[in-house]
């Protein structure tokens, strides 16, 4: 079983992978740092016997795309399973942050997961069930203020994996598009859910929990997983209430989230 | 003057060992993630004792290049200062978390942190700690009674608790402690694991969710972290070395059944794989 994990170095990647290797799957492992995708490469071959690749590569690069490409194709990899985890977010509104940065939001969550999955998807095993993990994000379902490069480039994934599933119906392979709320990653990340107090608690999961069930539901054949009871009532809230309201309400919540947190100094 | 070295000296227990051995005449090498927080550091013991002897070196021991960048660091220091002898090496620094995470070799935060640094910190301080016969204390906790090694999921991904990730953690130190008497007592090396007692530090302050909300309300009960750097001070500053494995400001205590040698040498081999190095050829 070959499993590739894009944006392996990072946390929700890095928790894949783990789990990956825990269940024996060889693995091809990318990301853009390559002293960090060295590092999980490294340990992750001292806890387990599973053969691991790595090979550095930014997707927004689509030269660099082809390229890790043909480093597969020298391999002769084929793949069973692909986890398109790389993603990024930069904290702030709109007119706070940089254009350029805007625009990495798209071309990595959006354009790199469209550049792997084409690519890898050639390169399938063509004797055994495939497996494609999109991770979205809650932030799909809503327009969000303050976040709204983010959550726009999920909602295009969460879309974008629904109806991919259904062009490869009868070709033996899922799409299943992950819907996560608050995940422990990173530092940063951590630092955000705290700052949103009770709020950040009941929509935050366990990522080690998100990460096995995850990959249990990709293989049950399951199109969408929001982890939680509480995230899924939001999810339900939201197809309920009109989008102008929610974008007001998550508005005026991150307006003082991002206080908290990104301006602690700053006098309102 | 004999050199000591310890890790997480910025805040709580380490920076209050710091001052207390610095101010009792040990040169104090000491180690924290944030450089400007190092600086802070330093200048706030120098003035407790403005003739001390404090360098710090940052380093984020969370990440095992780091660790090895440090000791090396630490040794090239050892053989300019004390040729090349270590007297006490503190592994203290440590921290709680309240959720699953890894580090950058997928290693879970607490048991790499709290435990596998100053295992790896040992490994490259280990030439200089048997030059000088020197001392390996491990900042343990009265938790560690509560908890077993889970062997078959080390980092407790399958129902994951932060508090038994913390325990476990613990219960490692003073595994390791165990390990090190069993493997090393012929260089010269003793360990000992410490027991601080509930004491009012930072360490649960950034966690957050239930952990954040216990500690902030368990810490008002807690000793000043001063109080707690005695029992440091009491393994560090006899010319020969204390007896007994587990100790806290008072004296020799009891520790976990589950301290044996069976379990510490299986911990040892486990994590000399994980870190992928081998304690026998450098000592």
């Amino acid at each position: 079983m070959n499993v590739m994990i894009t944006g392996a170095a990072g946390g929700l990647g890095r928790a894949m992978a783990v789990e990956c290797a825990r269940r024996g799957y060889a693995l091809f492992l990318t990301n853009i740092d390559a002293p960090a995708l060295a590092a999980i490469q490294k340990g992750l071959s001292r806890r387990f016997c599973v053969k691991i690749y790595a090979e550095p590569c930014d997707l927004t690069d689509s030269a660099g795309v082809d390229a890790l490409m043909a480093e597969i194709d020298r391999l002769g990899l084929r793949f069973d399973m692909l986890l398109n985890i790389a993603g990024i977010d930069y904290e702030g509104g709109f007119l706070r942050r940089e254009r350029e940065k805007i625009v990495r939001i798209v071309a990595l969550n959006d354009e790199g997961t469209l550049r792997v999955t084409h690519a890898v998807l050639q390169r399938r095993n063509p004797d055994a069930r495939f497996c494609i993990v999109v991770v979205s994000s809650l932030a799909a379902l809503f327009p969000m203020p303050l976040k709204a490069a983010y959550a726009a480039s999920k909602r295009f994934l969460m879309d974008f994996g629904m109806a991919l599933r259904q062009e490869l119906t009868g070709q033996d392979a899922n799409v299943l598009t992950l819907c996560p709320g608050g995940l422990s990653t990173n530092d940063e990340v951590c630092a955000a859910i705290l700052a949103q107090g009770v709020a950040g608690s009941l929509t935050t999961n366990a990522m080690e929990r998100v990460v096995r069930k995850t990959l249990d539901l990709a293989w049950k054949g399951r199109a969408r997983y929001i982890p939680g009871a509480f995230n899924r009532l939001l999810f339900l809230l939201g197809k309920a209430v009109p989008a102008s309201w929610t974008a007001a309400l998550i508005f005026r919540r991150w307006t003082q989230t991002q206080k908290k947190w990104l301006y602690p100094t700053q006098i309102p | 003057m004999k050199t000591i070295v310890i890790t997480g000296a910025t805040s709580g227990i380490g920076l209050e060992t710091a001052r207390l051995l610095a101010c009792r005449g040990f040169s104090v090498i000491a180690t924290g993630r944030d450089a400007g927080r190092c600086k802070a550091a330093r200048d706030s013991i120098l003035a407790s004792a403005p003739d001390a002897e404090v360098r710090f070196y940052p380093a984020d021991l969370m990440r095992r290049k780091d660790a090895l960048d440090l000791s090396a660091r630490i040794r090239e220091d050892l053989d300019r200062t004390s040729a090349g002898c270590l007297h006490a090496l503190i592994n203290n620094a440590g921290c709680a978390k309240s959720w699953y995470a890894t580090t950058e070799d997928g290693l879970e935060q607490q048991f790499a942190l709290n435990y596998l640094a100053g295992f790896l910190l040992t490994y490259g301080l280990s030439p200089a700690l048997s030059r000088a016969g020197g001392r390996v204390i491990m900042t343990a906790s009265q938790s560690h009674k509560g908890a077993r090694v889970r062997w078959d999921d080390l980092m407790l991904t399958r129902r994951y608790n932060p508090l038994t990730a913390y325990k476990q953690s613990k219960l490692c130190d003073v595994l390791f402690a165990r390990a090190l008497n069993d493997r090393y007592a012929a260089l010269g090396i003793r360990a000992y694991a410490v027991d601080p007692g509930l004491v009012c530090t930072e360490i649960g302050n950034k966690a957050g969710g239930v952990v954040g909300l216990v500690w902030s309300l368990r810490k008002r009960h807690g000793i000043p972290p001063s109080v707690s750097a005695e029992a440091f001070a009491r393994l560090c500053i006899p010319v020969q070395h204390p007896a007994g494995l587990y100790h806290d400001r008072h004296g020799e205590k009891a520790f976990s059944r589950q301290v044996t040698a069976e379990n510490a040498a299986r911990l040892f081999s486990v994590s000399e794989r994980l870190c992928g190095i081998s304690y026998q050829e450098e000592t």
